[in-house]
């Protein structure tokens, strides 16, 4: 019975599988639209928020972890001091978000019903600074010194060897607050993975307040009021961050190898990785010809896919599909938005192209480093 | 009160989260302190300190007995001087007002000869200036004249005050001093009691002051422990070892210390770890053992992580899978992974003493690593294996290329297969027959790269092992008894009972078996080869390790006959080695493939013949396993070893080994060696590789002592560094390292107790002095010229030996210098090159040397030239007329004064020498001659008279064909019934000091 729990975890965990199913959920969890919102109801999946919803949704984390520990390769993985706060992270993100979805929904119906969210403290809707806010920020202050301190005390610092360039650990992972990057290495050169793309997340994050322009929604919790920015930013946050630092904590292993949970970690696992690049299957795969000399002529085809991808989508969207959005925000917003935008949406379309088809890259210049 | 309303927050409620928060801070605040301060290394210095004051507590007791009785007399001494010291006490109260109104007296003395002393240096100048310009008022002179002789009255008067302060000072000093010196005496006594009291005094918190238990608790309160605490981190920096953090390197810091805190104090040699003192104290930590702590440090030979101060964090690492056990119980003990070089287990420690003596095998108290680096060049690992710090000197098989003279191919294909069907203890390690070889493809690849190798071996070779006719072979009864007696088992053993083999688990059985075991030999050889062989080795094989033994063509033979009357019929009747033809097709073509594209290796392999593709695949498989490491074979002269470089295996981080899939072996390092040496193949189960791929490394079938002793060794090359200046080999000549190696790759120890290690053949002769001599002191004994023509062309020293020192003519004059360097290395000895030792014939000492020589019946035992003994065989001894040619004079003085210490159980007794004593009594000129008694018992002078006496025995120092001759027609018969027949009565003359006799 544990032991078929266990190996449908492990199977489930493959980043194909989890990655799909995240991907497959998160609208249903944060619909966008009604037509999600519809399912999502059907589903159930509103109970999530409720307070049965946490307590069932902790309880199967906690269920989780208790099978993990008492696991043999579980337990070696779960017990690192280097892992603790990917434990903690996965009950804060769930207790957060449920908090704010909570409150959401509460507002919602109050909306609904033309009242005002609960936030609002009538009749001026006025706080103190001291001492409302700033007493209970001293009193959390002191708590979480506290707990600090405690886990100083119980686990050690999780210091290695001097490093040695002759002896590197195999798996060589990042803090666990990189880990998301590293898992990005995978799909991309690291000049994308480790420079664009986290300047682009940081960027993007500090472009939100310009870009938003929707008033709602503003001092108080509410979902049915900005649900696409919702949907998106979950996406982007829990999906392709957070997943990706759990991911890279417990179901990477040695040689950078998917392991599930459960699994030992065998340094002798062997994948095969057959990966083929755009400009092969042009040339190769389909003329049935060698790759042109010319770099240029060689990646022609990464380079209209990419540029077309980039330069060419927003114009056609802002006339088509997200004709509205275009005329709500103007161009210099939309084309902002569109970048940001296009440019998250590329780590998934990327991972899947890799699983499906084994892309390598759009464009691969070896020559000089520069591949997409 | 407040008004709450304006508050979101009900502000009392907040105010108990404040004053809950805040005491759960505090309490968090004490926990780390507390958490801080709880040490392990404290708690062990705690129970210490209990320990300390219990032993130092017994030792008091003890002391206190030990003194309790003598000390009463002290007491009463320093009781009785006081008493008189009290009588004395009015007398001693007016000396000391005399004495007070003395110094009131002399400090108004003083005063005013300082203030006329001023005035005289005024008036003084002013005379001068008045003698320099004449231009002055009245003239000074008289007042100054004046005042000098004022000055000079008051200075005595001064003086006669201070001799009298200096004698009544005196008289009260000789008063006090009766009780100080008998208070001096009686601490003096109890010196040792006092020292061991203040001792227990600061160990026992209830022996101390209130004030003192007050300090003693706060120095080692949380925060002011910085100053001085009781408990705290001992740790030795040692400059010399360095820590290498891949950047920089950095001083060792050990802090083994804070928890084996009895290591150097033999107090606690009984105690528990870790208060346990270090098992040898002589060699290790004290300041006078020659590895004192201070330089050393701990980590240089135990490895560890020397920073830790707990258990775990300090690396230990279990000697015994029981040991690991209770750790994980007791200590909670882990694998501290990030630590690189964990420590040693303890069977392992002798590893690092390769550090710093990598120049010897006959380390003194390094039996392991020893025999471990003895079994590297015997195994002849190095063939294979690259060694910077311990190269192979010969290769350790024999050579092959003249196999066709000595051996069939049909003998040669069986016994490549597997060597151990033709004898048990072989050194030749197998090659096929291997676990990972059990499969029906590779063991059919493996006939016939078998067949290959043999046929390979004797390509266009004349076949002719040799006739096996009679005129070669002689007595084998008296074969047997030869045996033994000429010195073959110096080398070698004829044992066909496995549990009788020698088991080697020391370096004494390796010398045993140096040569191999001489069993079968009648399925191997003809007569003809070994009449040959045995009458000259090098004749077949210019660089063997076997020496010429100069038998007589008659011993020859019987040793011929003795060695070939064993047969070895389970090996004689096993089938012929056989092959199938397809798989030499085949294996042709997948060693062609290996530089061919497939189709043109299919061509080239059906174009050869099969006696070519046999010759390709021997060529191919000798490369491929090595064989020319430890064998010379034609075409492979300059082959380079096939294994991975073991000069730094040791330190190889644990991650770099391959321990295949399995996963029932300890992830350490010397357990990977130990495994590899037990079982070679064994990281190849589970393995799907193909058959060139498959681990090569052949079994030695190594005995658990042998794989121990050898993990020990290979442990021992590493890259773990110390300083130049702790290294031991640095201050041996490199000349020390060739020669020690070249006695070890011709077995010098097998006849010779060398460096107190080896000379086991002098157990199967007998009683020792039948035997090869042991070489103690052969450095200093020997004059090097002789030694080198002794060892060119040996000569017989001691005439009653029938086994005799054979000719080794395969070492060159370069590697005989190594060697005569390295015997006086070992004895300190220095000159190279002697004069002749020069005496004075008329000098006393010279008479007096010949009266002891007459009187000592030298000639009752030793040749004098020509001049045989008087005495019988068995107690003949070394040809005297040769010893100024043979021995340093030095030395010969220190021989007569003791010859058994030099040489245990030797004939020879010291010369009677009188002593003062008997030279003084009456009528001994008579007895002794004049010569003696003017002496007067100097032992040294009498002694180098007699040597020097030696020095003028004139006669042929050469005594070989004499002695030949003599037992040509006596026969050795004596030897065998170990000579007690013939103990004769002189052997205890010399003893006896007052024997009225003499």
């Amino acid at each position: 019975m544990l032991e078929t729990f266990k190996s449908t975890i492990d199977y489930l965990s493959a980043p194909t599988i989890s990655f799909s199913i995240l991907t497959v959920i998160t609208p249903i969890l944060f619909p966008p639209t009604d037509w999600f919102d519809k399912i999502n109801r059907k589903l159930g999946f509103y109970l999530l928020w409720t307070k049965t919803g946490l307590v069932a949704a902790m309880a199967a984390i906690t269920f989780f972890f208790i099978v993990g520990y008492i696991d043999k390769n579980f337990n070696v993985i779960l017990t690192k001091a280097d892992n603790f706060p990917i434990v903690l992270m996965v009950y804060s993100i769930y207790y957060f978000t449920w908090l704010a979805m909570h409150k959401a929904y509460i507002n919602d119906s109050r909306i609904e019903q033309g009242l005002k969210p609960s936030e609002y403290n009538d009749p001026d809707d006025k706080v103190l600074v001291w001492p409302d806010l700033v007493y209970i920020e001293f009193i959390a202050l002191i708590l979480f010194t506290v707990f600090l301190v405690i886990w100083s005390i119980l686990v050690a610092a999780p210091l290695e060897e001097p490093a040695n360039p002759a002896a590197t650990p195999n798996p060589s992972k990042a803090p666990w607050y990189f880990l998301g990057l590293q898992e990005m290495l995978v799909y991309y050169d690291p000049w994308i993975a480790g420079i664009v793309l986290p300047i682009f997340c940081v960027v993007g994050l500090m472009a939100i307040p310009y870009m938003d322009i929707n008033k709602k929604g503003d001092g108080y919790y509410s979902f049915k009021e900005r649900r696409i920015a919702i949907f998106i930013f979950m996406y982007g946050w829990i999906v392709l961050w957070l997943f990706l630092i759990v991911l890279g904590t417990f179901f990477r292993g040695p040689n950078w190898n998917f392991y599930g949970p459960f699994e030992y970690w065998d340094t002798h696992k062997v994948v095969a990785l057959n990966s083929v690049n755009l400009s092969e299957y042009f040339w190769v795969k389909l003329l049935g010809k060698g790759l042109p000399e010319n770099i240029l002529v060689r990646e022609f085809l990464g380079f209209i896919v990419v540029g077309g991808y980039l330069f060419i989508l927003p114009f056609i969207l802002a006339n088509t599909w997200l004709k509205e959005t275009y005329n709500t925000y103007g161009p210099t917003r939309f084309v902002a938005l569109m970048i940001f935008g296009l440019v998250m949406l590329s780590l998934p379309l990327k991972m899947y192209l890799r699983w499906i088809v084994n892309l390598k890259y759009f464009i691969s210049i070896p020559e000089y480093f520069f591949n997409i | 009160m407040f008004k709450n309303d304006e508050r979101y927050w009900d502000i009392n409620l907040l105010n108990k989260w404040f004053a809950i928060s805040s005491i759960i801070f505090l309490a968090v605040t004490v926990w780390i302190f507390v958490d801080d301060n709880d040490d392990e290394f404290k708690d062990y210095q705690r129970e210490f300190r209990k320990m300390q004051v219990m032993v130092a507590q017994e030792k008091l007791e003890q002391q206190a007995e030990e003194i309790n009785t003598e000390k009463i007399a002290y007491e009463n001494a320093l009781a009785s001087a006081k008493e008189d010291f009290n009588a004395k006490s009015e007398e001693l109260s007016a000396l000391s007002n005399e004495l007070s109104s003395l110094k009131d007296r002399h400090y108004n003395q003083n005063m005013k000869f300082q203030s006329q002393k001023a005035n005289v240096e005024a008036l003084k100048f002013l005379v001068e200036s008045e003698n320099v310009h004449n231009d002055h008022g009245p003239s000074s002179r008289d007042n100054y004249n004046a005042a000098l002789e004022k000055l000079d009255i008051l200075r005595l008067e001064r003086e006669d005050t201070e001799i009298a302060i200096a004698l009544t000072e005196s008289k009260i000093k000789k008063i006090k001093s009766i009780v100080k010196e008998k208070q001096e005496d009686l601490d003096k006594y109890t010196k040792q009691y006092t020292l061991t009291k203040n001792k227990l005094g600061k160990l026992d918190r209830s022996r101390m002051t209130m004030a003192n238990k007050l300090g003693d608790i706060v120095r080692d309160l949380p925060i002011l422990d910085f100053l001085d605490p009781y408990y705290k981190v001992n740790q030795i920096v040692v400059a010399d070892v360095k820590y290498d953090v891949n950047f920089a390197a950095v001083p060792v810091v050990d802090r083994c210390t804070s928890c084996h805190l009895g290591i150097d104090n033999p107090d606690f040699s009984e105690a528990p770890q870790p208060y346990t003192s270090h098992p040898n104290l002589d060699l290790y930590i004290t300041s006078k053992s020659p590895h004192p702590m201070n330089n050393f440090g701990c980590t240089s030979c135990h490895g560890g992580r020397s920073r830790g101060t707990s258990f775990v964090s300090s690396s230990h690492t279990p000697n015994s899978s029981e040991d690991k056990q209770r750790w994980k119980e007791k200590h909670d003990w882990k694998v501290n992974h990030h630590w690189l070089t964990p420590m040693l287990p303890t069977k392992y420690t002798e590893a690092s003493c390769f550090k710093c003596h990598n120049n010897t095998s006959d380390l003194a108290g390094g039996e392991k690593i020893n025999l471990g680096l003895t079994l590297v060049d015997q195994a002849g690992c190095n063939g294979c294996h690259h060694n910077e710090d311990w190269p192979t000197l010969a290769k350790s098989g024999p050579n092959l290329k003249r196999i066709n003279e000595k051996l069939t191919e049909g003998w040669v294909a069986k016994w490549v297969k597997n060597p151990r069907h033709f004898r048990y203890n072989t050194r030749m390690p197998s090659i096929f027959e291997q676990p990972n070889q059990e499969s029906e493809e590779v063991t059919a690849y493996n006939n016939v790269e078998i067949a290959g190798i043999t046929e390979y071996l004797f390509k266009e070779k004349q076949k002719n092992i040799g006739s096996n006719r009679t005129k070669y072979i002689g007595d084998p009864v008296n074969g047997e008894k030869l045996f033994s007696a000429v010195g073959c088992m110096g080398c070698h053993v004829s044992e066909k009972n496995p549990v009788d083999a020698p088991h080697i688990n020391n370096y004494k059985n390796l010398t045993k078996v140096h040569g191999p075991n001489l069993i079968g030999i009648g399925s191997k050889v003809s007569a003809e080869w070994l009449y040959e062989w045995l009458m000259n080795p090098q004749a077949y094989m210019p660089d063997t390790k076997m020496p010429n033994l100069r038998l007589e063509p008659q011993q020859a033979k019987d040793l011929t006959a003795y060695l070939l009357e064993d047969k070895n019929t389970l090996f004689d009747n096993l089938p012929a080695h056989d092959f199938d033809l397809a798989i030499l097709e085949e294996l042709t073509t997948n060693w062609l493939k290996k530089s061919n594209p497939e189709k043109v290796a299919i061509t080239k392999a059906s174009k050869m013949s099969e006696e070519e593709k046999l010759n390709f695949i021997g060529e191919k498989s000798i490369r491929h396993y090595g064989c020319f490491g430890c064998h010379n074979i034609d075409g492979f002269d300059d082959a380079k070893p096939i294994g991975v470089e073991i000069t730094e295996e040791g330190s190889k981080p644990v991650g770099k080994f391959d321990f295949g899939l399995f996963h029932d072996i300890d992830h350490t390092v010397p357990s990977w060696i130990e495994n590899k040496l037990r079982t070679p193949r064994i990281y190849d189960r589970g393995k799907e590789s193909e058959h060139l791929d498959l681990l090569k490394m052949p079994n030695f079938y190594f005995s658990e002592e042998e794989i121990e002793a050898i993990t020990t060794a290979v442990l021992a090359f590493n890259s773990n560094k110390v300083s130049e200046s702790l290294k031991a080999h640095n201050k041996d000549p490199d000349i020390y390292k060739k020669g020690h190696r070249l006695v070890k790759q011709y077995n010098c120890q097998g006849c010779h107790l060398i460096e107190n290690r080896g000379g086991q053949l002098v157990e199967h002769i007998g009683p020792p002095e039948y035997g090869p001599p042991n070489l103690n002191s052969e450095g200093r004994k020997a004059n090097p010229d002789w030694l080198l023509s002794f060892f060119k062309n040996p000569s017989i020293i001691r005439p009653n030996l029938q086994v005799k020192m054979p000719s080794f003519h395969q070492i060159n004059d370069e590697d005989w210098d190594a060697i005569i360097s390295y015997f006086q290395h070992i004895d300190s000895e220095n000159i190279n090159y002697r004069g002749i030792h020069q005496f004075d014939p008329l000098s006393n000492e010279f008479a007096a040397g010949a009266k002891l020589h007459e009187i000592g019946q030298c000639n009752s035992c030793h040749f004098y030239g020509e001049e045989f003994p008087t005495g019988d065989p068995p107690t003949w001894a070394a040809n005297l007329a040769l010893t100024k040619k043979r021995l340093n004079a030095g030395w010969v003085t220190e021989w007569l004064k003791n010859p058994q210490s030099i040489m245990p159980g030797t004939k020879m007794p010291a010369p009677y020498v009188p002593d003062s004593e008997i030279l003084s009594l009456e009528g001994a000129e008579n007895d002794w001659g004049n010569a003696l008694v003017t002496l007067n018992g100097d032992t040294t002078a009498m002694l180098d008279g007699l040597r020097d006496y030696l020095w003028n025995i004139k006669g042929k120092t050469n005594i070989d064909a004499l002695i030949k001759a003599y037992f040509a027609e006596n026969g050795y018969d004596f030897d065998s019934d170990g000579g007690s027949d013939f103990d004769d009565e002189d052997d205890d003359w010399g003893d006896d000091d007052d024997d009225d006799d003499w």
